[in-house]
């Protein structure tokens, strides 16, 4: 793999991921709905997420298991979330 | 850039006593420091529920070795007798030692991924143990909050009159998990990295498949709860208010944060247990093992399921009742994969040519025991029926068919059949018959009785019966659990015995004792450090090569037969 | 040297066991951290944690916010440069992330302590315990990436580095960037 290209395409993500910040910075200013705004917020987080995880892990370069290992508890934890909504906000 | 890098495995001239036994990087010292450590803290555990049954017996009397209980040591000991079994002894002896000892021996490695972290984790283990005892001797006392630490009680030193003993009891466990969380690393990665040429993963012993989902399902479910400990540990010490209502927190939290990683923690133990019994059947059936690829594909549904079924222990715990269906369902689901594998292991024996040696006996012992065990998780299971017996003895005794029937039957299935590999002698017979036979009638003696006193109303965690006037015209239950309860402790001195006396006076074993076709069976008894000498091993088949048609012996070992042995003419190893 | 013969596959060898261990740890790192965050998600939006917004400094944490993303990056290129041999250019921008990540906690612990001298410590809320616990939590992971990040800076003057280990200490380093892109939107902003 050639050095320089691969140091300009980390160069880029980074622009990326501030840009994303700044995105995410202005978005409460945005004339539509609370909920909107925080959905679109987390969004872009897991936008950033992935591309972190993407371009500087390296993950797209993985094999299947790395990638397994990455998701599994991602997954887990959204089942989590999701298993306490009845206890913790359903009973408001 | 300059490698100064040595070549791995080059010291093999004699070590000192320190470097030998205690900073020792070799596997399978470090498996038997672990099994010496569980052992230990077992005979501690079976002290703390000898004084506990004494107490349920005979309320309120001098225990004989302990002296006077009364109801705040009886939470103690109810506390610390879970968490010492489970945490460290369970898991010391079934994924600590058997996982050291035979993942790279099955799989042809020469030692762990990284020998360095897997001395770690023993000696973080050691530290976390120490820590529990010491919390014994600590102003106050150990903790009494359950082994389930529920809050509010442990939340608040205030509220057991228990402050250090039950932070010390927290901190014992945020040691213990990160022993268990770097030696489960260990395990996945010498599994995934350093097989030896041919072991393919659907050439891999089930036992190496068991320990795999185990510790994958123990780095992926003890998260929550580290994060949960950490905010008890916070309540206790900081004081903020993460689980006591009245600083706006959610005591029922921690039943989620606990129990999501509490359920995959029971396959945890009773996976190795699993997988130790599977090897032990072929073996002494001289039958390939039935349904190879159904038991590996079960176990892995029965982890994914273990993610998603924790609130069966919290059906009556006031938690939305709209979650009761949902996890009565997948709980019942969960014994589908589980009862795959019993029938597979029914059918692994069916007509083989059984020979009852120890091991055996044994893994028999595990699969109707377990049995057992899984058939009264289907009455718990079931949210309508848990209403009731929950929290009574009959959920005791359920606990106690599926962990003893993996932690003693499974684990001394293990222990018998691999001693000889281990110290390179066999266990003394005799003994041994005297041992099982008596472990399975006193286990049954001690615990079947416990169905009933549960279901006749006695709860968990009471510290005298008698106070209740359903339970006390069956108090004949106590005592009569109690005195088998003697006779169970009393069969595993012999096992102590036997385990010390076969150390020097056993018959020396030969490599391979059992005629067994895993890779292990190859190396000497006891494996040299670096397993193997100068040779690696190949792997040609799968694990279970035994009364193949056409060959001139009854089994066939996995490893390939080495050019030297070749060119001697001679055959597979 | 004898040993050299063996140095590229034992290398190459070290090299994919501490990547697949290091990504098995981060799992569990990812429950550790999903379990809490989970538990801080079921809180607020149960109405239990109720985010103060006029005491946070959003700025403060914007800024904080830009130097853990650009020291990300600054890791990822000093791999780069260890993959390619070039120790001097992996040794600066080793240096560029161990100075990231001290601003980060330098600037997390002004953070602290003007909220604790309005009296908004730990205890005084359900959202400051998790406030707290959280951010502890993250900066306690930050600290331990930056001991690693400067040891491997030392060794790369001393000679003893090898790449994989920047490999594997990047991971850890952008793992620990990726919690934090998701806390700051959710104590910061949401």
């Amino acid at each position: 793999m050639n050095g320089t290209t691969m140091t300009r395409g980390y160069v880029i993500i980074w622009a990326w991921l501030l840009l994303l910040m700044t995105l995410s910075l202005f978005a409460s200013t945005l004339p539509v709905s609370r909920a909107a705004i925080v959905t679109l917020m987390f969004v872009v987080a897991a936008v950033k997420a992935v591309l972190v995880a993407l371009h500087f892990m390296h993950l797209k370069l993985e094999q299947w298991l790395i990638y397994a290992i990455a998701i599994l508890p991602v997954l887990l934890v959204l089942g989590l979330m999701v298993a306490l909504f009845p206890d913790f906000v359903l009973a408001r | 850039m300059t490698m100064t890098a040595t070549a791995p495995h080059e010291h093999h001239e004699a070590a000192g006593f320190f470097r030998t036994y205690l900073y020792s990087t070799d596997h399978k010292m470090i498996a038997k420091q672990y099994l010496l450590l569980g052992l230990i803290m077992a005979v501690v555990g079976g002290f703390l529920s000898y004084a506990m049954r004494w107490q349920l017996a005979w309320p309120d009397t001098e225990v004989p070795g302990f002296g006077f209980v009364g109801p705040e040591t009886f939470n103690v000991l109810v506390t610390n007798h879970g968490t010492i079994m489970v945490f460290f002894v369970a898991m010391p002896i079934l994924l600590g030692s058997f996982g050291n000892f035979l993942i790279p021996l099955m799989i042809g490695a020469r030692d762990m991924a990284f020998p360095r972290l897997n001395a770690l984790s023993f000696w973080l283990l050691a530290l976390g143990s120490t820590v529990l005892c010491v919390s014994f001797f600590v102003p106050g006392g150990a903790a009494p909050a359950g082994w389930t630490g529920y809050p509010p009680l442990s939340a608040k030193a205030e509220y057991t009159g228990v402050n250090w003993g039950l932070n010390l009891w927290l901190l014992a466990h945020a040691i213990e998990f990160a022993a268990f969380l770097l030696g489960g690393v260990n395990f996945l990665t010498t599994v995934v990295t350093m097989r030896a040429p041919g072991m393919t993963m659907g050439r891999l012993p089930l036992v190496i498949w068991q320990q795999v989902a185990a510790a994958t399902l123990f780095l992926l479910s003890v998260g929550p709860l580290i994060a949960g400990a950490v905010m008890l540990l916070m309540d206790r010490l900081v004081g903020t208010g993460f689980f006591i209502p009245e600083r706006g927190g959610e005591p029922l939290l921690w039943q989620h944060l606990f129990w999501f990683f509490g359920h995959p923690e029971v396959y945890v133990v009773l996976l190795p247990a699993l997988g130790a019994a599977l090897e032990v059947y072929p073996v002494f059936s001289r039958k390939p093992v039935f349904g190879y690829r159904w038991i590996i594909w079960a176990t892995i549904c029965a982890g994914a399921l273990s993610f998603i079924v924790w609130a069966h222990h919290m059906f009556v715990s006031g938690m939305d009742p709209r979650l009761a269906m949902p996890f009565s369902i997948t709980t019942i689901l969960i014994s589908v994969p589980f009862a795959l594998t019993v029938f597979a292991m029914v059918a692994s024996l069916y007509r083989g040519s059984i020979s009852f040696e120890l091991p055996m006996l044994w893994g028999l012992g595990f699969l109707a025991m377990f049995t057992t065990g899984g058939l009264t998780g289907i009455f718990l299971g079931s949210a309508p029926a848990d209403i009731y017996l929950n929290s009574t003895y009959f959920v005791v005794a359920h606990f106690h068919y599926t962990l003893i029937s993996a932690v003693i039957f499974g684990g001394y299935a293990g222990i018998y059949y691999w001693f000889p590999k281990m110290f390179g002698r066999m266990l003394g017979t005799r003994l041994g018959q005297l041992h099982f036979w008596s472990t399975l009638v006193f286990f049954n003696l001690t615990f079947f009785p416990l169905h009933w006193i549960g279901i006749a109303g006695m709860v968990r965690r009471i510290a005298n019966p008698l106070q209740y006037e359903m339970v006390a015209p069956h108090q004949w239950i106590n005592v009569f659990s109690t005195l088998s309860l003697l006779g169970l402790v009393a069969s595993q001195l012999v096992f102590f015995l036997n385990f010390f006396l076969s150390q020097f006076r056993g018959r020396p074993a030969p490599a391979n004792p059992w005629n067994a076709t895993t890779l292990e069976w190859t190396a000497p008894s006891p494996p040299p450090h670096g397993n193997w000498g100068a040779s690696m091993p190949a792997v040609e088949r799968w694990p279970y090569e035994y009364s193949a048609p056409g060959a001139d012996r009854d089994w066939v070992g996995q490893r390939a037969p080495t050019v030297e042995a070749l060119l001697r003419g001679e055959g597979r190893a | 040297m004898t040993t050299m013969a063996h140095a590229p596959t034992h290398l190459s060898e070290a090299a994919s066991r501490s990547k697949v261990a290091i990504w098995w740890f981060l799992a569990s790192e990812i429950m550790l951290f999903g379990g809490l965050i989970a538990s801080f998600v079921i809180s607020r939006l149960g109405g239990g944690a109720q985010v103060d917004h006029s005491q946070l400094n959003v700025l403060v944490a914007a800024v904080n916010t830009f130097i853990l993303l650009s020291s990300s990056y600054t890791m990822v290129e000093a791999f780069a440069c260890a993959a390619r041999g070039d120790r001097r250019g992996m040794r600066m921008f080793l240096a560029f992330t161990v100075l990231g990540g001290l601003a980060f906690l330098g600037i997390k612990a002004y953070e602290y302590t003007g909220e604790i001298l309005h009296g908004f410590t730990p205890w005084a809320g359900t959202f400051w315990s998790f406030y707290y616990t959280m951010t502890g939590l993250h900066a306690l992971h930050v600290a331990i990436g930056v001991i690693a990040n400067a040891a491997l800076c030392v060794g790369a003057r001393l000679g003893t580095e090898r790449p994989y280990r920047v490999e594997v200490a990047g991971l850890y380093w952008h793992f620990v960037d990726i919690v934090w892109i998701f806390l700051f939107p959710l104590v910061y902003l949401s």
